[in-house]
């Protein structure tokens, strides 16, 4: 056999130049890729390629869950089901005074001569259950282009914000966490309006709050709410609550800690929010308008 | 270009490496998921060893550019690692095939290791010390990997 391969080697590329062809083009892959962003599409298409192994791969734990399901007892579901009862009472309740508010809120507005709406549309995804890096913080969602989803667009769980989509194809998109270390967001506290960013620092880490000052008004337990500002986010979903404040010596800002709202390992089924481009304009006008 | 007739089984080293892409990916317990084994990069280093003129460092950077994009990594990191990788068993791969089988595990700890060192650049991750453990698992795992797919090689007679 090895006399037949001699031939086939003399017509390739040596060794050492196929090598150095893969870092070049290694190299320009990942400066297009990072600094100019030039690759979207191509991304997108490969990503679709492999789109089918990454659902293979989540199918054993999503059989498993269905199995679980369907092995339930009876007692437990009866459980289950009182308790959602319950809860379902609650929240139609606190929902009652929602809408009352909702409405007195549109009233006051419309007294202002400014519109606002307080519901957006939102789309179910739900996360493929695979494992990606461990040291960045991503999932892969099952809906994509087709579906509406496109790149930015906000995720939220039941329980606050998650974070935003970065990449976008036919069937499905990925999504970056509040945690990941490229990750900021615009926030302020819902209790005295005070703004600030909230930086991911991965790994199942708190958030931090940058660049406030050791005298402002932070406390623990304080709730934080998307500010809107930076147009990606809507105004007023939660984001999470103060843990710890420290106060470095002889640095200019506090070190502030923040346990995320959403639950960020725990979430099956996550929002995306259908938050338009025209909306934002308007809200952007009410605020010049306010100032006068 | 009557030589190619020599080769068979292509698509036996395709299934094999998305097997491999598949353990890649499905979920394991958290204190686990650290110490996942490289799986990709041990299929390829097998067919490289077994096979040079099949799998080549055209080989290698084409996998590792989809293992970029399917982890979500910024494109050509995965992709040049795998290449550097298959480089060096190509280079050495007559000497790697007269190892007993942990010295070839041994060599591969260094190769992993190899692998890590970009994630641990850009992460900044230099105090985690468990950005190494799959370099520890892909080492004790490779004696089993190597015995499966030169099983599947014979099997198949891939060649």
């Amino acid at each position: 056999m090895e006399h037949n391969i001699k031939p086939l080697f003399a017509h390739l590329p040596s060794l050492n130049a196929r090598l150095l062809l893969a870092l070049v083009a290694s190299l320009v892959l990942f400066f297009l890729d990072t600094r100019l962003n030039y690759f979207s599409p191509t991304r997108s298409a490969l990503s679709t390629i492999v789109y089918p192994i990454q659902v293979i791969a989540s199918f054993p734990s999503d059989a498993s869950e269905w199995i679980s399901d369907f092995f339930q007892n009876r007692d437990q579901l009866k459980e289950k089901n009182m308790a959602l009862e319950a809860t379902n009472l609650l929240n139609n309740v606190r929902l009652q005074k929602l809408q009352n508010l909702e409405r007195e809120n549109t009233r006051l507005r419309e007294l202002l001569g400014s519109s606002f709406r307080l519901t957006e549309r939102v789309l179910v995804a739900e996360l493929l259950s695979i494992d990606l890096d461990p040291f960045s913080q991503q999932v892969v969602l099952n809906k994509g282009l087709n579906d509406g989803v496109f790149n930015g667009q906000p995720v939220l769980d039941a329980h606050g914000v998650m974070g935003q989509i970065t990449e976008v194809t036919s069937f499905s998109s990925r999504a970056m966490l509040l945690t990941d270390p490229s990750h900021g967001l615009p926030v302020q506290i819902n209790r005295n309006g005070l703004r600030a960013v909230a930086i991911g620092r991965g790994l199942g880490e708190p958030l931090q709050l940058e660049h406030l000052a050791h005298n402002a008004d932070v406390r623990v337990g304080d709730v934080l709410v998307t500010s809107g500002l930076g147009g990606r986010f809507p105004v007023g979903y939660p984001v999470g609550t103060v843990i710890a404040i420290y106060f470095p010596q002889g640095k200019a800002f506090a070190d502030i800690a923040v346990k995320p709202a959403a639950e960020l390992d725990t979430s099956r089924e996550v929002l995306l929010v259908l938050h338009t481009e025209k909306q934002k304009t308007k809200n952007e006008l009410i605020s010049t308008e306010d100032l006068h | 270009m009557a030589t190619i007739k020599a080769s068979q089984g292509g698509g036996i080293i395709v299934i094999t490496i998305v097997i491999a892409m598949l353990l890649m990916l499905v979920p394991l317990a958290d204190n686990l998921r650290f110490a996942r084994p490289e799986w990709v990069l041990m299929t390829l280093i097998y067919w490289a060893m077994a096979l040079p003129q099949r799998v080549g460092v055209g080989y290698a950077w084409s996998v590792g550019l989809l293992m970029d994009v399917i982890m979500g990594g910024p494109l050509g990191i995965e992709a040049f690692s795998y290449a550097f990788v298959i480089y060096l068993i190509l280079r050495f791969h007559l000497q790697l095939r007269q190892y007993p089988l942990w010295q070839q595990a041994l060599s591969i700890m260094t190769l992993v290791l190899v692998v890590k060192i970009p994630a641990v650049v850009m992460t900044a991750n230099f105090a985690s010390w468990y950005v190494w453990l799959p370099a520890v698992t892909t080492t004790v795992l490779w004696p089993i990997v190597y015995a499966f797919l030169r099983a599947v090689r014979r099997t198949f007679n891939v060649s």
